[in-house]
């Protein structure tokens, strides 16, 4: 029985940490002074005076992009970390879901680039240092999804989400999409489900944070889907059935053939209507930007209240979508492109 | 003291430097540390300023420096720390440093990275050895071990049969390595589910930790070597190892090959040891060269950039040859200012003088006080309350007697104040020693920078110990008490034998009005409480009675003083209005009410004794009764308090009640008329018409302004202007005509007012807390004392030793803990929350902000 009274007793402080963190996310007026620079170091010179402070202070020579995303994550895990190691019962289970995510991810990255051929030295690289796991790099002797399943998942915490897409067929393309997929429905589910098993206030604030994570996958899914040879059938097994969606709109969205009728689906559900819908601003805001604003939004409304573990998710969600606009930035930066510089997500105001 | 209880008198200046001296001028103004900048670009970006290249560059300086040190550090390299100060190298002189920090790095790094390659190929080498030395052990077990497994069977007779070096149909191979010990069983688990069981892996740990070339930390290693068959399990075993990131080195298969690799090995490992040892001792050199002046460069850096941060707060004059500055400083500094210019003007070699200018201003300058090592410590009392505002009474210097002396009325035992006073005074005169010792924690840095104030407070508790004659709770008979029992007993009997009859009796009565037993020698005990009283049944009365009443005394001359400190500031101001609507209408209450009150007190000691106690009135009752006019008739024989209080009192009473309209009406009313008749003479004379005995503050600020004599044709427009600005501001300040909204002022005064007339009340009765205070740490030492002391001093022989022994250590353990620590931060508390709220809410605002100056020294100290 979880009970809000006795929340403080395991996870207070860590709370108050996770709320510290946030405190240190970047402002508007930061992220306005950011778009004024002109060089990379104009933008080390800014970060400087945020809470990333001399974050970039040791970096020797020129400074590059890829560098300033690599100390941007390698921050962000350090506060993780910080965070985890403290950690225990739930919250620790709790934190251990969140890195999941990232350990699909890096679990596909890796058989693409198996798949076209490329050093399993240089994916890695790649890789979010968020979803490491000790067997990650011996990814590259699996040939089918079996071997895969064998050989190098069934340690990991990923073993039971792969179980549905184990066959003898050999990795290609379409696989490796349909491997995201199901396992990442089958993560959402799982999530879903334990966040209920905690209960309290922490059920409700997930439930709306990954329900909408969930129909975001269902959306997507069903747009890039049209136009190659995924069935409807196999589509339909692909949609996570955690979120406000499931089940009407689903099997609405599996029906569906065109954008059209996907939008005539987001129309039942009206935070989703005005995804779909031209805001008229003249800003051609693409859907995925608006997906992102919307989590956004969620992710900072779960700091509205207290006593929860949703705001470790909500923080780690909003600092990676932070890093997202700061490498944005820098991108448009470093090449000179100032005409999309303003494309970022707002945070906080 | 006049430097204590004013802040210093400021000054807003603007300076003009030329290009080439204001780095020498800001650098001299750093190390005087007296001038605090304004920032007169606070919209710009950090990016976005004039030095930004310089302050980039000098942030890549400290960078290597930070590499430096952390390559020292890690050799352990002590780092000499010669405790001088070298000034702010020149410009020039920073292009030097540069090229000696960029050298120093780069050797740095090359023999870094040579050492590493070599350290690589010595792990290598080493690990090779390990290798060698854990196979041969393998294939010796498999043929020593009697109860071998099937698959040993195999591999030795297979080992046997390469031994012999006969081709087999079936051939084992086998591929040897070795992994980070934590990663192993993952890889033997892998290893198996890959292989579907058919490799053998024999494994054994390599005892010394081996050092990892890249990182120079200490790895624990595996050595394993696994066994399998075909060509399909090779790629794929291989495979795996590269996941797990383990080495793989050839391992011959015949013994006799073995042995002779490792020979060589050895040979290897023998030749890269020497060539290795060089090379760290060439690191060695070049980091104890660094490691001389790391410090000095640290400092020199530092105060570059310090004194680039501060030039891009500066405005750039148009023609770029000179720079404007804004600072506020204190006028008794400004002569030491202008020579610091003056050098720094030399330093640069510039020839034209930098100008400084006075300006006037309407906002509020910053608060600056000059403390010492004493005062340091109440000044953050008082700062931690709230910064007084520019130029107000500034409550510290009372702080400093009143603050101990209250602590000690509630902490007062002479014990306890003599152990705080010499922890203080070994702290103060250890300082220098102890100082670097702040900076490890916290908490002793708290008692560290309060060490003036744990003295004064430990002498002061000595001083009221010594008044309530408490010493860990026992008294102490110096001057012999005036009371005795002696008139109670035969005459005829000698002192020792009243002794063994006193200790046989429960109770003795000493009764100061019966005259033939002769309890009072009527000789009062000369100083501080008779230790009768700590043997008496009535002390807890008597002292509560002593203490309570005392504390309303000290409260209320306390208070008092607060309203009369508000007098000065009203003064200061030459705000005769507030004297006149707020401060004597202040005094009037207080006195009336509580300062009767303390003169009721005093009077009832010094005319009511033991023979006429009973006639003496309840002075609180008394007191209520004096708000309800009521007198009883009833007096029981005994003679009125005074004659005529009941008119002195009626007096009083109708005195008090009008003070509270008088507060909260005469000083907005006499406001709202002044601001109208201004408003009809200013609609006659036309709004322009300054203050006239203003003006000649304005001229004085205007005369200051040419001082240096130079750049007079330049200042001529600034002058007028300025002289606006202090017109404007006279009139603003000399009386409050200006636009004031009257519905505020009254909102204000009604507010104030309220306050005042509550306060007194509650203040006084906050003011008891002195006695609760005290008479909680009395009865706790007394606890303290009877319950663990008492008990082993009770006990006689042996076990009494041993009982003493464990019952002092209790005590004395109980007494740091409980007694000084946390009763004496309890009663600090106290002592504070009487100066913030009772004390300081009579006069003080606390509205302004603090002084801080550009120092070189106190960047350092930050850093």
């Amino acid at each position: 029985m979880f009970s809000e009274s006795m929340f403080s007793v395991d996870a207070g402080y860590l709370e108050g940490l996770a709320r510290g963190f946030k405190g240190g996310i970047l402002k508007k007026t930061d992220y306005y002074n950011l778009t004024q620079c002109e060089t990379l170091e104009d933008l080390k010179l800014h970060l400087q005076s945020t809470d990333y402070g001399h974050f970039l202070a040791n970096e020797a020579g020129p400074l590059t992009v890829s560098v300033i995303e690599e100390r941007l994550k390698e921050k962000l895990i350090i506060e993780f970390n910080h965070l985890r190691t403290q950690a225990t019962g739930y919250l620790a289970e709790f934190m251990d879901y969140i890195t999941y995510s990232y350990m699909i991810d890096n679990v596909v990255l890796l058989l693409s680039g198996i798949l076209h051929d490329r050093p399993i030295k240089e994916m890695l690289a790649k890789c979010h240092p968020m979803g490491t796991f000790e067997q990650m790099e011996a990814i590259h002797i699996a040939t089918t999804t079996r071997e895969l399943y064998d050989a190098v998942l069934v340690d990991t915490p990923l073993a039971p989400y792969f179980a549905d897409c184990i066959n003898e067929e050999d990795l290609n393309e379409m696989n490796i999409e349909i491997i995201r997929n199901t396992l990442y429905k089958a993560y959402l589910e799982d999530f879903s489900a334990f966040c209920q098993q905690i209960g309290g206030t922490t059920a409700e604030v997930m439930q709306e944070v990954l329900a909408f994570e969930a129909d975001r996958r269902a959306f997507m899914i069903t747009i890039n889907s049209f136009g190659t040879e995924l069935l409807k059938e196999d589509r339909k097994k692909l949609y996570p059935a955690c979120g406000r969606l499931y089940p009407g709109g689903l099997e609405m969205l599996a029906q569906a053939e065109e954008v059209e009728q996907v939008k005539l689906v987001a129309d039942y559900f009206a935070e989703y209507r005005v995804m779909f819908e031209d805001d008229g601003t003249g800003m051609d805001k693409t859907l995925e930007d608006k997906f992102f604003e919307h989590e956004v939004r969620l992710n900072v409304r779960a700091f509205m209240q207290q006593f929860h573990y949703g705001v470790f998710y909500s923080l780690v969600k909003l600092k990676e979508q932070e890093i997202r606009n700061i490498v944005w930035i820098a991108e448009c930066v470093s090449q000179r492109h100032r005409a999309k510089i303003e494309a970022y997500i707002p945070i906080l105001e | 003291m006049g430097d204590l209880f004013r802040s210093q008198e400021m000054t807003l200046c603007q300076l003009f430097l030329q290009a080439e001296a204001a780095y020498a001028c800001v650098s001299e103004l750093g190390e005087l540390g007296l001038v605090q900048f304004r920032d007169l670009k606070p919209d710009t970006n950090a990016f976005q300023r004039k030095f930004v290249n310089e302050i980039r560059r000098c942030d890549e300086m400290e960078r290597k420096l930070r590499y430096l040190e952390k390559e020292i550090r890690k050799d352990g390299i002590p780092i000499l720390d010669t405790g001088d100060n070298p000034e702010a190298p020149n410009p020039r002189e920073m292009v030097d440093l540069e090229a000696t920090l960029e050298k120093l790095e780069n050797e740095l790094r090359e023999v870094n990275a040579y050492a590493e390659s070599l350290k690589k190929n010595f792990l290598e080498l080493t690990e090779l050895k390990h290798i060698l030395r854990k196979t041969q052990t393998f294939f010796e077990e498999a043929l020593h071990d009697q109860h071998m497994t099937e698959e040993a069977v195999g591999l030795m007779t297979e080992e046997g049969m390469m031994a012999g070096g006969q081709a087999a149909g079936l051939r084992l191979q086998s591929v040897a390595g070795v992994i980070l010990r934590e990663r192993l069983p993952a890889f033997e688990r892998m290893l198996w589910r890959v292989c579907r069981g058919n490799v053998f892996l024999k494994q054994a740990e390599i005892d010394t930790a081996l050092e990892d070339p890249a990182t120079g930390d200490k790895v624990l290693k595996s050595v394993f070597i696994i066994f399998f068959q075909g060509e399909q399990l090779k790629t794929r075993v291989k495979k795996i190892c590269e996941g797990f990131r383990a080495t793989l080195y050839p391992c011959p298969d015949s013994q006799a090959e073995r042995r002779e690799m490792a020979i060589s090995v050895m040979t290897r490992i023998e030749d890269l040891n020497t060539v290795l040892n060089t090379t760290v001792d060439h690191r060695m050199r070049v980091l104890m060269a660094a490691a001389k002046n790391l410090r000095l460069w640290f400092i020199k850096v530092g105060k570059i950039k310090a004194i680039y941060h501060t030039l891009n707060m500066f405005n750039v004059e148009a023609t770029n040859k000179c720079l404007i500055a804004e600072a506020w400083c204190a006028v008794d500094d400004l002569d030491k200012i202008h020579l610091a210019l003056r050098r720094g003007t030399e330093r640069a070699g510039s020839s034209i003088p930098p100008i400084l200018n006075r300006m006037s201003t309407r906002e509020m300058p910053p608060t600056y006080f000059r403390v010492n090592k004493l005062t340091s410590g109440f000044q953050s009392i008082i700062d931690a309350y709230g910064v007084a505002s520019y130029r107000e009474a500034n409550p510290s210097p009372f702080a400093i007697v009143t603050f101990p002396f209250l602590f000690a009325v509630m902490y007062g035992d002479f014990g306890h104040g003599t152990l705080m006073f010499l922890a203080a005074l070994w702290m103060v005169l250890r300082e220098k020693q102890l100082a670097p010792t702040a900076k490890l924690s916290e908490i002793w840095a708290t008692f560290f920078n309060g060490r003036y104030i744990i003295l004064m407070m430990g002498a002061f508790s000595i001083y009221t110990g010594l008044i309530y004659n408490d010493c860990f709770s026992r008294s102490v008979n110096i001057f012999g008490s005036g009371w005795s029992v002696r008139g109670q007993f035969n005459q005829s009997l000698t002192p020792d034998q009243i002794r063994t009859q006193v200790r046989g009796i429960e109770s003795l009565q000493l009764n100061p009005n019966d005259a033939q037993a002769k309890a009072w020698r009527a000789n009062p005990y000369p100083f501080g409480l008779d230790p009768v009283w700590q043997v008496s049944g009535n002390k807890i009365t008597f002292t509560n009675s002593i203490k309570m009443k005392t504390s309303v005394v000290l409260g209320v001359i306390h208070m008092l003083f607060g309203v009369f400190v508000s007098l000065t500031n009203h003064l200061h101001r030459r705000d005769m209005l507030s004297v006149v609507g707020e401060f004597v209408p202040q005094v009037l209450f207080l006195l009336g009410m509580f300062g009767y009150l303390v003169i009721l007190i005093l009077y009832k000691w010094a005319v009511y004794s033991g023979r006429n106690s009973n006639c003496a009135p309840n002075l609180l009752i008394g007191l209520i009764n004096m708000f309800l006019f009521r007198y009883d008739k009833a007096t029981n024989g005994c003679p009125p308090i005074y004659t005529g209080y009941q008119g002195l009192q009626t007096f009083l009473v109708l005195l008090i009640i009008p003070c509270a309209p008088w507060m909260l009406l005469v000083k907005p009313l006499i406001l709202r008329r002044r601001q109208q008749m201004l408003a009809r003479g200013g609609a006659m004379m036309g709004h322009q018409q300054p203050q006239p005995q203003m003006q000649p503050d304005a001229g004085v600020d205007g005369g200051d302004q040419t001082e240096l004599g130079m750049g007079q044709q330049q200042d001529g427009g600034n002058n007028i202007h300025d002289g606006d600005k202090a017109v404007d501001m006279g009139a603003g300040y000399g009386d409050h005509g200006e636009e004031v909204d009257i519905g505020e002022v009254f909102v204000h005064q009604a507010i104030h007012t309220i306050e005042y007339c509550l306060s007194c009340i509650s203040n006084t009765a906050s003011y008891l807390r002195l006695w609760a205070l005290s008479l909680a740490h009395a009865q706790l030492s007394e606890v303290l004392w009877g319950m663990v002391l008492a008990i082993g001093l009770k006990r006689e022989g042996f076990g009494g030793c041993l009982a003493l022994f464990v019952a002092f250590s209790f005590w004395a353990l109980l007494t740091v803990v409980v007694l000084l620590l946390m009763e004496g931060l309890s009663a600090f508390l106290h002592a504070l929350r009487l100066h913030w709220v009772e004390f300081m809410n009579k006069f003080y605002k606390g509205e302004g902000y603090k002084f801080e100056p550009f120092s070189f020294a106190r960047a350092e100290l930050e850093m």
